[in-house]
């Protein structure tokens, strides 16, 4: 009965369907055709079709650490033959410590069948085949199908099967192809380098990069390969395998890179890797990273710029000129109308000078330049004039010399004028000084504002402009405010002249800056400008002093202009800055530092360890400040320890395109940027911008443990 | 206290993962395991004898060819002849396949009527871990002086279909062939094919 029923049904499927499914226990098996039918001489592609059941898997070319490939054996009429398959990109499939290649759910298998020209039109031919396959999910089962497809011979080629042309067409187009990709490898001591370059590979998002390679023993396929991006292709850092300890190692690697959800065939050969191949560190990380800019929309980046420009009144080297000017506007007690034009051209100097220094930005970065927010200060001479600046600011508060009285020539003149354009500067020299204090909230905003077409990205340096100008224009603008200002007096001098010393400690720290960017050779320089111009000072201010009184001032006037201008010329800019090597650190390293290169840092994930990177510059603030509260402490020093972990410092104080790339790669256009990297390799963990001690312990012990 | 208690977990978070990739030439890692009958066997106690170490799960349609067949046996009892010591070990994590006790482990070397010197029961993993072990059968030979001489698959044929083994080269004949003679093993590392190990979760 049995038999009969099993012949019945056999009986019923061979006259409905060409092809007959074969369920193996775990999988269904099936020969399905890409054409309705075959032509004499003609190639068409058919594919064995693996319906998998859930949680099994079968195999690539190469299986990875276990398992099997899927073999299948032809038995064809005389003079049709049959190619080997073309296998699609497959799939990582880890078990435990190791790691497989193979397929789930559902796969075509294609090979190209082709008949011979001797094939009778109006006949049907039958291809037979045997396939053998290891399925497994925590356990392996070998099973086998004896298939059969029946395909019509036509007298011209058949049109596409209406069910499979279409998906194993699809199958054959994605699946990986040689594209002019050039490899070399190098054996580098623990780790084998695998560099790709070409044309498919060039500006591309490498992120999630594989090789897969067609040999089972060439490299370790359970470890992970760790990324670096270079202008014409990338790296790999891959573990060798058993070939590698054999006396005579591999002379090719052949396999398959998917990249991009694209995959390409290329043989690398044995020799020098390529330079177009390194240099720009690992690929960006995928925006679901919880500080990544990446997904912040132009409202909230907007947002967050306007809170980060208010936030900026408050930076010590902004607050004594605003605070001055508001009180200046207090002086004009009830004269509103003055006030409002004062505040307005205030406003204005601030919106301008964010657009202006936006727009070099935004024309920089089209250029291809690696600058990002703070670049301003990346300059040794922009650093030195800024402190020499400061100084003159910082002498005229402690009431050296006045301004707006007869010597107008000289720059903080124009800041401190009572006319409206005294007031414009005021604006512009605020932007100038606070532009690297960039606050903690507007990294995330000018990372995003600088990956988005110019527009948008001017939209969110207005915001910052407007969140920067807005205390001050509130207080002009509001009578109330205005009124509730303290009124002038007496208090004034003394308040104006404890404000110079902020001022003062912002030349030194600008000083310091500069030291760092160009070495100790600087400080002699820096600091001979500085005197000559106090000295340039203090004569006009003697030059004021006589001419309130009525006598000739000429002769100290003109003695001071030339000594603030050689003071100045000699200080700033010329003979040009050097720039030191890159052995400068920013600071006393207090952890046991070592400097970023890309290459250390795959070096060290391929070693797995344990990497934290302090990503900062001399001129950053914020970095300094976290530099000493959060990670020069004794906890951190031990967490390092203890975990083995390894700290790197990216130092941004002078320009580099490296670092820009790892900036921009994870939505930032500046510095301050925390990155630990676990032990296990993959995407780092970002750290908050404004760090605790706690939280680095915490990210570097949670690195440690992934080993 | 805590300070004292932070040092000492430390320390041992040093010596816990004190991993060295087997490499070939170099001293084969060494280990410490119980055997069927409950005994701690370590690979020093071996020293001055070639020893054979494969990996096995009963429950695996590669492992079963070559036990099916008499072929793993045939080996074993070569190797027994030349006084070659032969372990076999499992890394089945339990209830995991291939996982046996002492007792089942005695009853099933028994019932395939293997030939081989001991049978190590490594349930942690950890004798899998120190050698890489990827999959059953995966077979490792170290030399008298202790060294790892031969790490790789037990034939070239990848094949779970007893058919294969027709014609098959068998890699740890020719290795112990190469060792007996004093030559340098010709093919030393090899592809190793089969299940994959049966690894429980890492802690």
């Amino acid at each position: 009965m049995r038999f009969l029923m099993g012949v019945l049904s056999a009986l019923i499927l061979s006259s409905a369907a060409a092809a007959e499914p074969v369920n193996t226990g775990h999988l269904t098996a099936e020969l399905v055709a890409a054409s309705q039918g075959v032509a004499p001489g003609q190639t068409v592609a058919v594919a064995l079709h693996q319906k998998i059941q859930k949680g099994w898997h079968t195999y690539w070319r190469n299986a990875g650490d276990s398992g099997e490939p899927t073999k299948i054996t032809w038995t064809l009429p005389p003079g049709w033959t049959a190619s080997d398959f073309t296998w699609p990109a497959p799939k990582r499939l880890p078990v435990g410590p190791l790691t497989n290649y193979g397929y789930e759910d559902d796969v075509l298998l294609p090979v190209n069948v082709t008949a011979p020209t001797g094939a009778a039109p109006g006949s049907t031919v039958t291809l037979r085949a045997v396939a053998n396959f290891l399925v497994c999910a925590d356990i392996c089962v070998p099973e086998d199908a004896n298939l059969t497809i029946q395909l019509p011979v036509t007298a011209n080629p058949a049109p596409a099967d209406p069910l499979w042309g279409g998906k194993i067409a699809k199958t054959l187009a994605d699946a990986p192809k040689p594209a002019g990709l050039a490899g070399a490898f190098e054996k580098q001591g623990e780790v084998v380098k695998l560099a790709i370059t070409g044309p498919a590979l060039k500006g591309g998002d490498l992120a999630g990069a594989y090789f897969f390679p067609f040999a089972g023993t060439v490299i370790d396929h359970a470890k992970p390969q760790a990324i670096e991006r270079g202008p014409d292709g990338l790296t790999l850092t891959l573990t060798p395998g058993y070939d590698f300890q054999s006396p005579n190692p591999p002379k090719d690697l052949g396999g398959v890179l998917e990249v991009g959800g694209k995959a390409y065939e290329l043989t690398a050969a044995p020799g020098p890797l390529p330079p177009g191949a390194s240099g720009l560190g690992p690929p960006p990380v995928k925006a679901a990273a919880p500080a990544g800019a990446a997904n912040l929309g132009l409202a909230s980046a907007a947002a967050f710029a306007l809170v980060g420009g208010l936030i900026l009144n408050l930076m010590p080297c902004v607050f004594p000129v605003l605070a001055m000017k508001a009180a200046s506007l207090a002086g004009h007690g009830g004269a509103q109308a003055e006030a409002r034009r004062q505040g307005l051209a205030f406003g204005v100097g601030v919106l301008a000078t964010f657009l202006g220094l936006a727009a070099l930005l935004i024309a920089l970065r089209t250029a291809g330049s690696a600058v990002g927010w703070g670049f301003q200060l990346q300059d040794p001479p922009v650093v030195a004039a800024l402190a020499l600046l400061m100084l003159l600011v910082a002498l005229n508060l402690s009431g050296v010399f006045e301004v707006g009285t007869s010597l107008q020539g000289v720059g903080t003149g124009l800041a401190s004028r009572g006319g409206l354009a005294g007031s414009f500067f005021t604006g512009v020299l605020a932007v100038v000084v606070a532009a690297p204090c960039t606050a903690p909230f507007m990294g995330p905003a000018l990372g995003w504002a600088l990956t988005q077409p110019p527009a948008a990205a001017l939209v969110v340096f207005l915001a910052l402009g407007i969140g920067f100008a807005l205390p001050f224009v509130a207080v002009a603008f509001l009578p109330g405010l205005l009124n509730r200002l303290p009124r002038p007096g007496p208090w004034m001098e003394v308040f104006k002249k404890a404000l110079a010393f902020p001022m003062y400690g912002a030349v030194a720290w600008l000083v310091w800056v500069l030291t760092v960017q160009v070495g100790s050779d600087g400080v002699p320089r820096i600091l001979g400008a500085a005197v000559v111009l106090a000295l340039a000072a203090w004569i006009a201010g003697a030059a004021q002093r006589r001419h309130a009184s009525g006598r000739s001032h000429v002769g100290l006037a003109a003695a001071a202009t030339i000594l603030g201008v050689v003071a100045v010329a000699g200080g700033a800019f010329w003979p040009a800055y050097t720039l030191a090597g890159t052995t400068a650190s920013s600071g006393e390293a207090k952890l046991d530092e070592q400097a970023y290169t890309p290459e250390k840092l795959a070096a060290l994930q391929a070693e797995g360890r344990p990497v934290l990177v302090n990503y900062t510059a001399a001129w950053c603030v914020s970095c300094q400040v976290n530099d000493r509260v959060a990670l020069s402490t004794n906890a951190v020093s031990e967490a390092l320890k203890r975990n083995n972990a390894v700290y790197l410092k990216a130092d941004w104080t002078k320009r580099d395109a490296g670092i820009a790339a790892e900036l921009a790669r994870f939505g930032r256009a500046g510095v301050p940027l925390y990155l630990v990297y676990g032990a296990k390799g993959g995407e780092p963990v970002i750290l908050p911008s404004i760090l605790t001690e706690g939280v680095v312990v915490k990210a570097l012990d949670a690195a440690g443990k992934a080993s | 206290m805590t300070r004292f208690l932070a040092v000492l977990a430390a320390a041992s978070m040093i010596a816990g993962p004190a991993v060295a990739a087997p490499v070939l030439g170099q001293p084969a890692p060494a280990f410490q395991a119980v055997d069927a009958a409950g005994k701690t066997r370590s690979l020093s106690e071996f020293k001055g004898k070639t020893v054979v170490l494969e990996w096995t799960n009963n429950g695996c349609p590669y492992v079963q060819k070559h036990y099916n067949s008499g072929n793993m046996q045939g080996l074993q009892t070569q190797a027994a002849k030349d006084g070659i010591v032969w372990l076999t070990v499992i890394s089945s994590a339990p209830g995991m396949q291939g996982y046996l006790t002492g007792p089942q482990a005695r009853q099933w070397k028994g019932e395939v009527k293997a030939a081989s010197t001991d049978v190590l029961l490594d349930p942690k993993g950890t004798v899998g871990r120190a050698y890489e072990a990827k999959t059953t059968p995966h077979m490792y030979i170290v030399d008298k002086t202790g060294k790892l001489v031969y790490m790789g698959g037990i034939d070239d044929k990848a094949s779970s279909d007893p058919d294969s083994l027709q014609g098959a080269k068998n890699y740890v004949t020719a290795a112990l062939a190469d060792v007996k003679a004093g030559r340098a093993v010709a093919q030393a590392a090899t592809r190793p094919y089969g299940c994959s190990v049966k690894y429980g979760s890492a802690d």
